[in-house]
């Protein structure tokens, strides 16, 4: 059984994607930002990162630079509300560029899901 | 009207132009100082006139007469100062005309260059503050619907979820109603995202139709019901090379202008699409079926088209149409920006805009752009009309407005 970490700060949001994810006969983990993801990740290896982007305390991009640095070499995929936003920072299109797995805007389907994961998880 | 928020530049006619009788009587008041300046003994009489023509001079530019008046009014009063003195040649009262002329163009001048900083800053300020709006509205949307995502991304998912489980339970059909409402939720905050303007400009080839269709779709919602909103498109496709936001923003912005020139009870904005520059073989006017070749490419052209039966405009008003800050709304409603915005984004895409207006009658906007090469699909038949009850135009385009 596959093992996915979900780091999103919206809760309610968290609770549906890990009911999703179950649903789907995956394992599930969950940090509420990147502090606590990196904190976690220090004694799990999940197959598979699915992480928001904007969120208070260590957003994704900063769990994606650290996960880049320590080549884990686990694949993520980058959840986000915004599009392209003034603030470049925050965006889908920057996380690509840094080399994520794979990018789902929110909100998405459970099939758009399927297909992300399907993707994602392929070796 | 004080000048820095009158539209005129400084050395343009004053739009309360002075009467020719107040422009006499600057000319007898200049002709009067002049006499004293001249041929008065006492200094203390000098010096005041002096003074009077240096009030004269600021005077002169607060209302804005333009400096070949100024020269006028000079000649005027020089002409009935020789007129008055015959006895008195030129060069020998030279010395003490000279006086008086420049303080005259000095204070003129002086105001002059104070009414045109005093503009460019008004004007700066007006482009920064709108600028900043610009950017907290964009800043504002893209968050707004940022914050939506998240939230349409739980609903969704867990409407899914309970899907599962009620199955065909009774009231399980209402599941498929919050999930469809909540798609609808999330294609307006794309649109939102659209119109914040928070995109890097992209040009790809794009079909003005469907987005000329979705923008009326979306102001359909905030005009008047009293106007009618109708596109008619006269080829089922029309692609160009552009950044799609921007052709809303083009369409929208025209739109709304017409809306404010329309004043009469039954309103109509009619949005064209059509191609021009085209062989269509066969005579098949309605281009159903047509390829281009290569050759031909460069000729083709979109031609968008925003039509009103409002107010129309003078011959002033559309000679600076395009004027940045030019605007006739009333302040507070109308940034002067929009037009001036349009001309440059249809510039930048290497097309033309253009404009028809009959006082009364309305207004056409025309905008020509370089039509993508490219092969229609027979079949697909428009005009596509937003509002059922103006379907009245099956074909091409047709021009209904007399102008």
């Amino acid at each position: 059984m596959k093992t996915i970490l979900i780091v999103d700060d919206d809760e309610l949001f968290r609770t549906m994607l890990e009911a999703m994810l179950r649903k789907e006969g995956y394992q599930v983990l969950t940090a509420s930002n990147g502090t606590e993801a990196q904190a976690r990740l220090e004694s799990i290896s999940p197959d598979l990162i699915m992480t928001d982007i904007l969120m208070p305390e260590g957003d994704g991009i900063e769990l994606i630079t650290a996960l880049n640095r320590q080549q884990r070499g686990i694949p993520i995929v980058a959840m986000s509300g915004g599009r392209r936003s003034i603030s470049l920072e925050f965006n889908l299109e920057s996380a690509a560029l840094m080399g994520v797995k794979a990018t789902l805007p929110k909100p998405f389907t459970r099939e758009n899901l399927r297909q992300v994961l399907a993707d994602a998880l392929q070796g | 009207m004080p000048p820095c928020c009158s539209t005129g530049m400084p050395d343009a006619p004053a739009q309360d132009a002075l009467t020719q009788a107040e422009l006499d009587s600057l000319a007898v008041r200049y002709a009067r100082l002049l006499h004293r300046a001249v041929l008065d003994d006492d200094p203390l009489v000098v010096e005041t006139a002096l003074a009077e023509a240096a009030e004269l001079g600021r005077e002169m530019m607060r209302a804005e007469i333009p400096l070949e008046e100024v020269s006028e009014i000079h000649h005027e009063a020089l002409v009935a100062f020789a007129e008055a003195h015959p006895q008195l040649t030129l060069p020998s009262v030279a010395h003490r005309i000279t006086a008086p002329l420049m303080e005259a163009y000095m204070a003129y001048s002086l105001s002059f260059r104070e009414q045109l900083e005093h503009r460019t800053n008004a004007i700066l300020n007006a482009r920064i503050d709108q600028l900043r709006r610009l950017e907290s509205i964009g800043t504002l949307a893209a968050g707004v619907a940022h914050e939506f995502n998240n939230i349409l991304g739980s609903i969704i998912g867990f409407s899914e979820l309970l899907t599962d489980e009620v199955e065909s339970a009774p009231g399980s059909q209402y599941l498929q109603h919050i999930l469809q409402s909540s798609f609808r939720a999330r294609d307006l905050t794309a649109r939102l995202l659209t119109f914040a303007r928070d995109m890097p400009e992209v040009q790809e080839p794009v079909d003005v139709v469907p987005v000329a269709a979705e923008t009326l779709e979306l102001l359909r919602a905030t005009l008047p019901v009293s106007i009618r909103l109708v596109l008619e498109a006269a080829v089922p496709q029309a692609w160009i090379m552009a950044d799609a936001s921007q052709i809303q923003q083009i369409v929208m912005n025209l739109c709304i202008n017409a809306a404010d020139a329309i004043q009469v009870r039954d309103g109509r904005i009619q949005v064209g699409i059509e191609q021009i520059g085209i062989e269509t073989p066969m005579g098949n006017a309605r281009g159903e079926h047509w390829t281009d070749s290569p050759n031909d490419a460069p000729k083709t052209r979109v031609r968008l088209s925003v039509a009103d039966n409002g107010e129309g405009m003078s011959a002033e008003t559309r000679a600076r149409i395009f004027d940045p800050f030019f605007t006739t709304k009333a302040p507070g409603k109308g940034t002067g920006l929009g037009l001036s915005v349009i001309h440059g984004l249809v510039t930048s895409m290497g097309g033309t805009i253009s404009l028809e207006s009959t006082p009364g009658l309305g207004t056409r906007f025309r905008i020509d752009l370089p039509a993508l090469a490219g092969t229609l699909e027979p079949g697909a038949q428009h005009p596509a009309t937003l509002d059922e009850n103006a379907r009245e135009a099956p074909g091409p385009a047709t021009e209904t407005h007399h102008r």
